[in-house]
């Protein structure tokens, strides 16, 4: 008998489609497609507009005109929402992204270029951990001025050690197994070793942490907004519009739920989304099976093989 | 072992082993694999490498192509010493694949994701001079070399039997054309019938191709049939190393003895039995302190002259073997304690 | 109890067949898998009794390891005893519970596996896990399970069971293991032991010993033994009856010597030729041609009859019976019911 054992009934290689067949996944990836077309188009698909100030419809509640209601300007807070997905969507994606670079190729190239270098990225990255990503933002902001773009590019940074630890440690485990050693012997260089053994093994675990920590960036992204750290008013963001609404909670109690809910949602579906990933990527290791649990005669082959455990 | 071959007196082995000595792990945990070990394989030969588990016989073939370095001594591949090479050189000297490993666990020595077709293809895509055509017709060619034919191109490892994927890890060495082939346990993991199937393969690639083939296992009786010559290891040191047909008749190494009784057989006409070449029980050993005859402290017949290890010193044409009394103890053995166990049944 | 004088050891070889010496009771037993999408195996009919050694051998698929886990009660999820029954000592317990088997595990049966290294935990030492088995089954207190666990270990051939007690699974080399997992199996002195695969993972010097061991065991103990091996050397070599699987069904059964020196069954023939591995002097591979059939393949017939060299076209007919041909020895063959016949 051989391989891992998957329950009868499910075919196919683990990948993307396997992902869907879960339930919550189904709902997280529908979630983050509405969050993606707002992303893009929002403010054309916005029913308002988001600028536009009313005084005379201060603070009203869901109506058929203003789905969501309005804000303390008058503003429809659904085309705010919307409009301001962009922002908060768009920036978080380039805090993970400069995070994916500068994390995770460290983390795949230390395996495999000696000690030295090992130890030294080790550090710089053990360093970045310590440091508090709010006041990181705040002063790089302050030095280069109030745009979310630059605010985001420390966070980025800060993001990089957690793919760097994740890409590496998937990356130990795979380059000492036994089939990168026959390639060795083959006269493979190191490249041609991560090219073909190491990487498609290693993406796996780096979708999961890209899933996970562009949540994390959402949230970054809603706390610096939130702050006013990065954008001037008036332009929409979640977490500005949180803010704001809590500024004056008396006259609207409900609403600081609205945008709230809204970051939640975002960062709940895509954690689910990481779940799913990390739930259906094996390693992709053939491990032999356990004989208690796993052990499937029906599909033991028919030429006459054991499970050997004998040690030279 | 129809093509076993005439080796002219003082012809110079394709490889040799010079007195290496392999120390595996660092500081305290420190251990010392193999010692001394002297070892020469001509063209054309099917040795069998046989030791228990820790002897050093993985280690062995390891440190020959290159995954170890030893600590002492060199390692010469027709002439040329290859165990000091390091890096572009000696991913040069692989891609020449003069030396191929067969690994023991396909399981774990193929890649699971890769088909069998790029599996055996591998070395000839990392040399880099053969086309898409070229690679296609020399991967069928191996394959069909080790009885495998077309339909598992593109299967995964996962999606072939044990038997097969053996075979095509000896493809993906195969492929590359060696000068030498290693072959680490490849028959531990199959039942009766695969591995005599296996062992037939490898019989007919030394006939075929004059391929030397080294063969790694724990079960002196798995080489018998297949085997021109047996080196037998204990503890990193190899204590016995002779023609097969002789050392299997009149083993002049206690610890041979004892591994070929030890396996079980059908038929029952063993000079001895187990019981007759080991200590009676446990006890003090005297002769077993430092730089004594490594096999001492299980050896029944051990005097005060095994207080020094002896060296490999010759007992027959091209035949060696490491024991002081290699003379007396088969006769010891006989008369203090006459065979009187049988199997289950006597006949 | 006749004695048998041929050996050193005057093994104790049980006499006639009487309920009362039975341990163990196979009756047409078969067990399906994939939740009865096919049948695994076919018929199986076995007895063991008090103080026997019984080999059971047979390729990968053959049916051998489902028929010891259904005498034990351990089916993996998805097997089930399809029809037939299983007796321990004269008690049925095909359909017993949970509960049941728990009484029975260990007081009454013990088994050992092929790695003993996954069946013991990693980070707690052999002897107290040893221990921890007789204070649950036994009820002993701590310092007379400690005491029980060192003559266990010594019983079981580990010198220096004080220092073994102490040490974990990751100390000790798998034929020490192996040695701990037997002492574990027989704590609680059951009647019967199954021990699959138990050496085939061991260096061949060690696996001797192992052997030697499960011998002297039986001699002191009486302790009934199921033996399953791949191996039809090692079976030999310890065995006092054979059992030949082939494709989940009994080819052939009966004492070791009859097997081994009249093999009946065209399958045991060509078992005997091919695990001829302890032979130095020979010459020739000798492989079995052909694979054998899919886990539950459905054949009319003998199942052996595609790679069978005297298949004859009777042989796919029907199903074959097992017919006696010798005092205890049974084949299912079509040649051989025709030679009893003609006798």
């Amino acid at each position: 008998m051989s391989g891992r054992r998957r329950p009868p009934g499910r075919t196919g290689r683990n990948g993307a489609g396997s992902v869907l067949r879960l339930p919550s996944a189904k709902i997280a990836v529908g979630i983050l497609a509405v969050v993606a077309i707002l992303a893009a188009f929002g403010s054309a698909l916005a029913p308002q507009n988001p600028l536009a100030i009313n005084a005379n419809a201060l603070f009203q509640g869901p109506s058929a005109h203003h789905l969501l209601g309005t804000d303390y300007l008058g503003r429809d807070v659904l085309s705010r929402l919307m409009a301001g997905t962009r922002l908060s969507v768009l920036t978080a994606l380039e805090a993970v992204g400069i995070g994916l670079v500068l994390g995770a190729i460290p983390g795949v190239a230390t395996v495999f270029m000696g000690r030295g270098f090992d130890f030294t990225v080790n550090r710089i990255s053990d360093a970045l951990m310590t440091f508090p990503y709010i006041f990181f933002a705040v002063a790089v902001t302050a030095a280069l001025g109030n745009g979310l773009e630059q605010a985001m590019i420390p966070v980025g940074i800060l993001l990089a050690p957690a793919f760097f630890r994740v890409t590496r440690a998937a990356t130990l485990e795979h380059a000492r197994a036994q089939y990168v050693e026959a390639a060795e012997l083959l006269g493979a260089s190191k490249l041609h070793i991560i090219r073909v053994h190491v990487l498609r093994k290693v993406l796996p675990n780096i979708v999961v942490t890209t899933a996970s920590l562009t949540a994390a960036a959402l949230l970054a992204v809603s706390f610096l907004t939130f702050l006013g750290i990065g954008v001037q008013p008036p332009t929409p963001t979640w977490g500005g519009i949180l803010s704001s609404d809590l500024d004056y909670l008396s006259q609207a109690p409900w609403a600081p739920f609205i945008p709230g809910a809204v970051i939640a949602v975002t960062v709940g579906a895509l954690n689910a989304l990481a779940d799913a990933f990390r739930d259906r990527s094996t390693s992709g290791t053939l491990v032999p099976a356990d004989p208690i649990i796993h052990f499937d005669p029906s599909v033991e082959r028919a030429d006459g093989d054991r499970q050997s455990q004998s040690v030279a | 072992m129809t093509a076993a071959p005439v080796i002219a007196a003082g012809a110079p082995p394709l490889l040799a082993v010079e007195s290496i000595d392999v120390t595996l792990g660092r500081g305290w945990r420190a251990n010392q694999v193999l010692s001394g070990v002297d070892l020469g394989i001509w063209p054309g030969e099917v040795v069998g490498l046989v030791g228990e588990t820790g002897s050093g016989k993985t280690t062995l073939a390891r440190t020959v192509v290159g995954l170890v370095d030893p600590t002492r001594g060199r390692i010469l591949f027709e002439g040329q010493p290859i165990s000091a090479l390091r890096r572009r050189a000696r991913r040069a000297e692989r891609r020449r694949g003069h030396v191929q490993l067969v690994f023991q666990d396909p399981l774990r020595s193929l890649d699971p994701d890769l088909t069998v077709a790029e599996i055996v293809a591998e070395g000839l895509r990392i040399r880099g001079e053969a086309d898409g055509e070229e690679i296609r017709r020399r991967v069928t060619g191996a394959l069909d070399q080790v009885g495998l034919d077309a339909t598992v191109l593109e299967r995964t490892p996962g999606q072939v039997s044990g038997g097969q994927r053996q075979r095509v890890s000896i493809a993906r060495a195969l492929a590359v054309e060696p000068r030498l082939l290693i072959c680490d346990e490849p028959v531990s993991a199959l039942d009766a019938s695969s591995r005599n199937h296996v062992l037939r393969l490898l019989r007919e690639l030394r006939d075929s191709l004059g391929l030397p083939i080294v063969i790694i296992s724990h079960d002196l009786s798995s080489l018998a049939g297949i085997a021109d010559r047996v080196v037998v290891l204990y503890r990193g040191r190899i204590v016995e190393d002779g023609p097969a047909d002789r050392v299997f008749a009149t083993p002049r190494h206690p610890y041979t003895a004892l591994l070929m009784v030890s396996a079980p057989s059908v038929q029952d006409d063993r000079p001895f039995a187990p019981r007759q070449l080991r200590r009676a029980g446990p006890g003090p050993v005297p002769h077993a302190g430092p730089g004594a005859c490594v096999f001492a402290a299980r050896c029944p017949f051990a005097a005060d002259v095994c207080a020094a290890q002896p060296a490999l010193t010759a007992v027959g044409e091209r035949w060696s073997a490491a024991c002081h009394r290699h003379q007396e103890w088969g006769y010891l053995a006989q008369s203090a304690n006459p065979r009187q166990e049988g199997p289950a049944h006597a006949r | 109890m006749a004695i048998d004088n041929r050996s050193p050891w005057p093994d104790l070889v049980p006499a006639e067949d009487t309920a009362a010496h039975e341990v163990l009771r196979l009756d047409d037993l078969h067990v399906s898998v994939h939740d009865g999408a096919a049948t695994a195996v076919r018929g199986v009919t076995l007895r063991v009794r008090a103080g026997e050694i019984v080999g059971l051998v047979g390729e990968s698929g053959s049916g051998k390891t489902l028929t010891c886990r259904a005498a034990l009660g351990v089916l993996p999820a998805g097997c089930a005893v399809e029809r037939g029954s299983v007796s321990f000592a004269g008690t049925d317990v095909t359909a017993l519970p949970r509960r049941g088997w728990e009484r029975l595990h260990g007081s009454h049966m013990g088994a050992v596996f092929q790695d003993p290294a996954s069946y013991l935990n990693p980070v707690l030492t052999v002897g107290y896990q040893l221990a921890e088995v007789l204070r649950v089954k036994l009820g002993l207190g701590r310092r007379a399970a400690h005491r029980r666990a060192l003559e266990l270990f010594e019983a079981v051939g580990l010198r220096q069971a004080e220092r073994v007690f102490h040490q974990i699974p990751a100390e000790l080399s798998g034929g020490m293991l192996q040695r701990v997992m037997i002492a574990i199996a027989i704590s609680c002195d059951p009647q019967l032991l199954v021990a699959d695969e138990p050496t085939t993972a061991l260096d061949v010097t060690i696996q001797a010993e192992v052997l030697e061991l499960l011998r002297q065991l039986r001699h002191e103990r009486g302790l009934a033994v199921v033996f399953v091996s791949h191996d039809l050397a090692v079976i030999t070599q310890l065995c006092d009856r054979i059992v030949v699987f082939y494709a989940g069904e009994i080819v052939e059964s009966g004492p070791a010597e009859q097997i081994t020196q009249r093999p009946r069954h065209p399958y045991t023939q060509a078992l005997l030729r091919v695990a001829s591995v302890g032979d130095f002097r020979r010459r020739e591979l000798e492989v079995i041609a052909g694979q054998p059939p899919r886990v539950g393949a459905d054949i009319t017939g003998c199942r052996f009859a595609a790679r069978c060299p005297v298949a004859v076209p009777e042989c796919q007919v029907r199903p074959v019976r097992s017919v006696p041909v010798g005092d205890q020895h049974e084949v299912r063959c079509v040649h051989a019911s025709r030679a009893v016949v003609a006798s």
